[in-house]
């Protein structure tokens, strides 16, 4: 589904003429590619790695943002030859600060589309094509957490127990002046979903302080979207891409930063906190770009040992790096096959069961649907709406009397692609 | 309200460093010595969040290797001069900015017009051999202009950054600065920036005095010490006293000379010095004296400091107390060793200040094997007017393949390494050194991209907090290795 979804702005097909040489192009590459190091793989052959290898290497990107920008180049100057990219965006005017591909004029154009033509453009020989299988790498360059978890969700599932059928994914994510980049083999290294406790909680703010002691700047502009808007305007569905929108929600916390005496609502901080912005530079997309692009030259040519897997980067207080080896979790709800246990209250209510799941750090499900596991009755379907109708009456009955100690409930999430066995264990 | 077509632009970036940290930017000027990949990568880095100007030094003539391995070059610009055409295509990436290029040659005019440079706010060198880069660093220094010396050179990169003192700050002991603070009549930015030490030794002071010179001792005590930090906090978002108050315990606690360190001070080889003792040994008895006398029970300051939130002229001050004060340390027990030489009837020259030193700068890290060997690297380039560049490695059953000039290749680097090691007075041979020298022989001088566009990232970033004046900038050097994906940061 996300496939279709995605593929909306693919662009392609568009072949170039037969990649045109010239004296020297490749010379820095081929020190690396036709001599033997000591680090190497012992199945290096040192033979012009790119003909070989990289023309024959089909690469996914997936993003044609801050970090596709980068990584598309990286490809390009490091001698892939086939790379295709998909996108979803169109190209905005907050992109151009570090989307290097776009120009002004591009404003309003897809991004997959506009990248790749760059590409070809500037780097000749890149062929760009317009579907995306068979591909041996996958590189992300994502800043949604919920994309990502599909692609891995997915890489995950495809292997179906036959080893040729894994798929490398590399991954990088930046966030201000800090990123990380991972190398994840699906069923052999620890995925995605396996490490998402270490994604930093969403700054929230407690009900209480917004609606009673505000202090914050935030607080104010959370009181304006969360309590005023509804009661406010209950008829119309607040678009945070609206500016009018956000210059009402704007107004609103400032007149309720000036009653509480709070400074420093602006509309730029406004738009923030309600679209949920994240900073980005085009510094540390060069920096996570390049440890991803330089991690799939190495894996395809082996010319060097790969990344094992994830190097986290800080750049905000000094420079600081740190590279480890993150461990698969047994129990993940992905790449796992251990039942979780968890451990409840006799006294749960479906529906705090429910909200439960959606705040646990490690696994965080949008929208569960719950059934036993044994029988395969339904607890609580979110959907379609006939099922969602007829459950709903459970969300407020307790747990233990549809699930007995030591039974198994089945959770999927119409949002993600994964399926979760938990075993209940009443405390 | 109407939002400006620059704020929209720049609005992912104003928020981490606002319209201050904005307008510094579009009035700096950058200049980068060569052309190459990773210099080009950096001005990209640099052009898109909308530096003022930069302009290119560069008197090269763009080959097809260049084009191979630069964004910033199309294969109808072999032949042309270098500065100019990637001037033109990064210009591209940003109408707001001035790109200018000089095709002159940057030894030439360091050389010949060194004053050329004091026009900038910040030099970047690529590829420039160390005597010029000698005389550039010693223009700029005494013009408190920032230098940026970068290396990339297969899977390795490089990068050492010279900024002179501020001299705006005066010196004084941490006591005397800490005194420079006074709390109540900061505005709130400026108290969400005090420096955590500042706090605590305020705030640990201020118990003092109420507790007749004691510290706090008893755990009733250090809650009472730590709420007494709570309330000096003007809102709950100061991060500066949340860090005092996770280092609160420390405040508390009386200094002591680690319990391993006092066993190897008891170690009889460190007790009985005579001619025959190592080096290592007269130096560990030159601390003991020290902790003895001079240091009244303490081991001599590391002088590193952490990373804490602070503007950076106030952590830059902290960092010129605590780098002093190790000064003063070093000399002391450099002092002793002296003496202990003197005593054994050996030469005081004989252990050198660099390994007195070096013993507190001892890093245990592998990366700074990589360091060594791009200075061994230039050190061949001074003499061949080329870099190490041959197939030097192989497996077991084609050993034979190798020639005579590989292998003549890889035994003058190195002869430039070992020359290096002695110079720097490093007797404890690098692990795997052999490795290291094949994989530079390997790599033949080669820029690749990857390597250029992360080392042009961290450089970048670097001159961002630099020029902003905002975040806390690397102290000196990082080495990054991007076979093992690791970086290092040395003070060099």
């Amino acid at each position: 589904m996300s496939e279709t979804q995605m593929q909306t702005d693919l662009q392609g097909g568009l072949e170039t003429a037969a990649s045109k040489d010239w004296p020297g192009r490749w010379s820095h590459l081929y020190k690396i590619l036709d001599r033997r190091g000591p680090f190497a793989d012992p199945s290096f052959t040192p033979d012009h790695g790119d003909e070989i290898l990289l023309n024959t290497c089909r690469v996914l990107v997936i993003g044609a943002g801050g970090l596709g920008c980068e990584i598309l180049k990286n490809l390009a100057l490091s001698g892939f030859k086939n790379i295709e990219v998909i996108d979803m965006d169109t190209i905005d005017v907050s992109n151009l600060n570090r989307q290097f591909l776009f120009r002004p004029s591009d404003v309003g154009k897809p991004k997959a589309k506009v990248a790749s033509e760059f590409i070809m453009k500037r780097v000749p020989g890149v062929k760009d094509d317009d579907y995306y299988l068979g591909f041996q790498l996958i590189i992300c360059g994502l800043d949604s957490v919920e994309a990502r978890r599909w692609i891995n969700a997915t890489l995950v599932n495809l292997v179906d127990g036959e080893p040729e059928r894994i798929r490398v994914l590399v991954d990088g994510g930046t966030e201000g002046f800090k990123g990380q980049a991972r190398v994840i083999i699906p069923t052999i290294t620890s995925c995605y979903e396996c490490s998402l406790d270490m994604l930093g909680k969403q700054r929230t703010f407690p009900i209480c302080t917004i609606a009673n002691t505000p202090r914050l700047p935030e607080h104010c502009i959370e009181w304006a979207s969360a309590i005023h808007w509804p009661k406010e305007r209950p008829d119309i569905k607040m678009d945070t891409d609206d500016p009018i929108h956000i210059q009402w929600l704007y107004e609103t916390a400032l007149k309720r930063a000036k009653e509480f005496n709070i400074t420093g609502v602006t509309y730029s901080l406004t738009q923030g906190v309600v679209k949920n912005i994240i900073p980005a530079i085009a510094s540390t997309n060069a920096i996570i770009a390049a440890s991803c692009c330089n991690e799939a030259f190495k894996l395809i040519t082996t010319s060097q040992p790969y990344l094992n897997n994830y190097m986290m980067y800080t750049g905000n207080e000094g420079l600081y790096t740190y590279t480890f080896e993150h461990q698969k979790k047994p129990d993940c709800p992905v790449c796992g096959n251990e039942r979780v246990t968890m451990e409840i209250s006799m006294e749960i209510t479906v529906e705090d069961f429910i909200e439960y799941l959606k705040e646990k750090q490690d696994i965080q499900l949008k929208k569960p649907s719950l059934s036993h596991a044994v029988t395969n009755e339904k607890i609580y379907w979110q959907s379609p709406p006939i099922f969602e109708e007829k459950t709903r009456p459970n969300l407020e009955r307790k747990l233990l009397e549809m699930v007995k100690q030591g039974d198994e409930i089945t959770v999927t999430d119409t949002t993600l692609p994964i399926s979760l066995q938990i075993v209940v264990s009443y405390i | 309200m109407h939002v400006d077509k620059k704020t929209q632009k720049y609005d992912r970036q104003l928020r981490l460093w606002h319209a201050s940290g904005q307008t510094a930017l579009e009035t700096a000027k950058v200049c980068l010595i060569n052309g190459t990949a990773t210099g080009c990568e950096i001005l990209k880095d640099l052009v898109l969040p909308g530096i003022g100007s930069f302009t290119v030094v560069d008197d090269k003539i763009v080959d097809g290797s260049d084009v191979g391995n630069t964004f910033f070059l199309v294969p109808d610009s072999i032949g042309k001069s270098r500065a100019q055409a990637v001037t033109e295509f990064l210009q591209e990436l940003n109408e707001d900015v001035k790109g200018f290029h000089f095709s002159e040659n940057p030894i030439a005019l360091i050389e010949n017009q060194p004053e050329y440079f004091l026009q900038f706010s910040i030099v970047i060198t690529t590829n420039i051999p160390e005597k010029p880069l000698l005389k550039l660093a010693d223009t700029l220094w005494n013009a408190k202009i920032p230098l940026v010396v970068l290396r990339t050179v297969g899977f390795i990169g490089y990068f050492r950054i010279a900024l002179p003192e501020h001299t705006n700050v005066p010196f004084l002991s941490l006591e005397q600065y800490v005194k420079t603070f006074n709390f109540d009549t900061l505005d709130s930015m400026d108290h969400g920036h005090i420096p955590y030490v500042v706090i605590l030794l305020k705030y640990l002071e201020q118990w003092k005095q109420d507790h007749d010179g004691k510290l706090p001792s008893t755990s009733a005590e250090r809650n009472e010490f730590k709420q007494l930090i709570q309330s000096g906090k003007r809102n709950a978002d100061e991060e500066n006293f949340d860090e005092a108050l996770s280092s609160a315990w420390r405040a508390c606690t009386v200094t002591k000379v680690p319990r391993q360190v006092e066993e190897i001070f008891k170690d009889s080889s460190c007790e009985n010095i005579t001619s025959e003792s190592s080096n290592f040994w007269i130096i560990v008895r030159a601390i003991r004296e020290f902790v003895a006398n001079e240091g009244q029970g303490l081991l001599p300051l590391a002088g590193s400091v952490p990373d804490m939130k602070a503007y950076t002229s106030g952590y830059v001050a902290m960092q010129n107390i605590y780098r002093q004060k190790a000064k003063e340390d070093i000399s002391i027990v450099r002092a002793h060793v002296h003496d202990i030489l003197t005593s054994i009837g050996r030469s005081v020259d004989s252990i050198s200040d660099d390994e007195i030193d070096s013993r507190w700068l001892r890093d245990s890290q592998e990366n700074i094997v990589n360091y060594v060997l791009i200075r061994a690297m230039d050190r061949f380039y001074e003499s061949h007017n080329r870099y190490p560049d041959a197939a030097t490695f192989f497996l077991e059953d084609d050993a034979e393949e190798a020639s005579e000039e590989a292998r003549s290749e890889f035994s003058t680097l190195k002869t430039y390494v070992n020359l290096l090691l002695g110079e720097w007075d490093i007797t404890n041979y690098p692990e795997h050194l052999d490795n290291h020298i094949h994989e530079i022989c390997r790599a033949g001088g080669s820029e690749l991209a990857n390597i250029a566009s992360l080392l042009g990232g961290m450089v970048s970033q670097e001159i961002i907090k630099l020029i902003t004046r905002q975040y806390i900038p690397i102290n000196n050097s990082i080495v990054f290795d991007g076979i093992r994906s690791m970086s290092s940061s040395y003070i060099l």
